[in-house]
């Protein structure tokens, strides 16, 4: 008896079926070997595969939403899926089987639809029930960055106030530079008074 | 950009609550935000839902942000400030698991 789990956003819903690892003591209700997954969007052909197609196809979700985001030209090619953007709000998506003479099955989807997959992509991830090899969501903050939010306001505290004293100290210190010249009057009385 | 004369950086442990209070508030206006993404997807059948959140989203920036400015000028632009609220709206209908504090954080940082 296999297990099934479903997990659900709007107009998406993905179905994972599988077995427990009873060799590591799991229970009943969980999934490790999974054997198939559905992914029915409304008004769509239903997609589905093998495992090894499952991680593959959720990664290449996460990497072109990230592309959209980032404003960078949003485009993911792949031997099992391509996707690209007709415009901001329509996506094509190219799922290409493993198999010899099978056409290619194209998708238009979305922004709405778009969210819904990664929602249910994001549910599974999160779910403590099915235990599949994590997609690396890019969770972890680069260093670069996070030191840019937090020094960069302190760096500039404690810097911009002694820099603005030494400049209004130049500049005003130089104002005096014309008021008295010693030299200049010595030659005026020279030249008044040549005796 | 806000209409304000005070000129505050915002303190990081602020910064990670205002993210805490969006993703939450995205979770529970996820329905709406799918809505209007979808309104903006066939516009000429159904062009009502969108036609209104801009209108809204207008009132609200004129209401609280320093119109002088020129990036503001933008938001206020309706030929220009489309691509800006998908964007934004794709931003918080993406973070409503419960690791969505985590993912919009990322976001933000990235941005």
């Amino acid at each position: 008896m296999q297990n099934k789990l479903s997990f659900h956003q709007s107009s998406v819903r993905l179905e994972i079926i599988g077995l427990p690892d009873y060799s590591n003591n799991e229970n009943i209700d969980q999934i490790s070997i999974i054997s198939q997954w559905k992914l029915t969007i409304v008004d769509k052909p239903l997609i589905e595969g093998k495992i090894e197609h499952l991680g593959p196809i959720m990664d290449a979700f996460y990497i072109y939403s990230n592309l959209l985001i980032k404003n960078e030209i949003p485009i993911y090619e792949s031997k099992l899926i391509d996707i690209k953007a007709d415009n901001l709000h329509i996506h094509n998506i190219v799922l290409k089987s493993s198999k010899a003479n099978v056409k290619p099955l194209v998708l238009k989807i979305g922004n709405s639809l778009l969210s819904d997959t990664i929602n249910c992509f994001d549910q599974l991830n999160e779910s403590p029930k099915v235990r599949i090899k994590k997609t690396d969501t890019p969770n972890i903050i680069p260093k670069k960055l996070k030191f840019g939010l937090n020094k960069k306001v302190k760096f500039f505290n404690f810097f911009i106030p002694p820099f603005f004293a030494i400049c209004s100290l130049i500049l005003f210190s130089s104002s005096f530079i014309y008021f008295y010249s010693p030299f200049e009057n010595i030659e005026k009385k020279e030249l008044t008074n040549p005796e | 950009m806000r209409k304000s004369y005070v000129n505050n950086n915002i303190k990081v442990n602020e910064f990670d609550a205002l993210i805490k209070i969006t993703v939450e508030m995205s979770k529970y206006l996820y329905p709406y935000i799918r809505e209007i993404l979808k309104s903006k997807e066939d516009i000429k059948d159904n062009s009502i839902i969108w036609n209104d959140f801009n209108k809204r989203f207008i009132e609200l920036i004129k209401e609280r942000f320093n119109i002088d400015s020129m990036r503001v000028k933008k938001l206020l632009n309706q030929a220009e400030n489309g691509e800006i609220i998908i964007k934004s709206l794709l931003i918080l209908s993406f973070c409503i698991s419960n690791q969505g504090y985590q993912k919009l954080k990322n976001f933000l940082y990235n941005f």
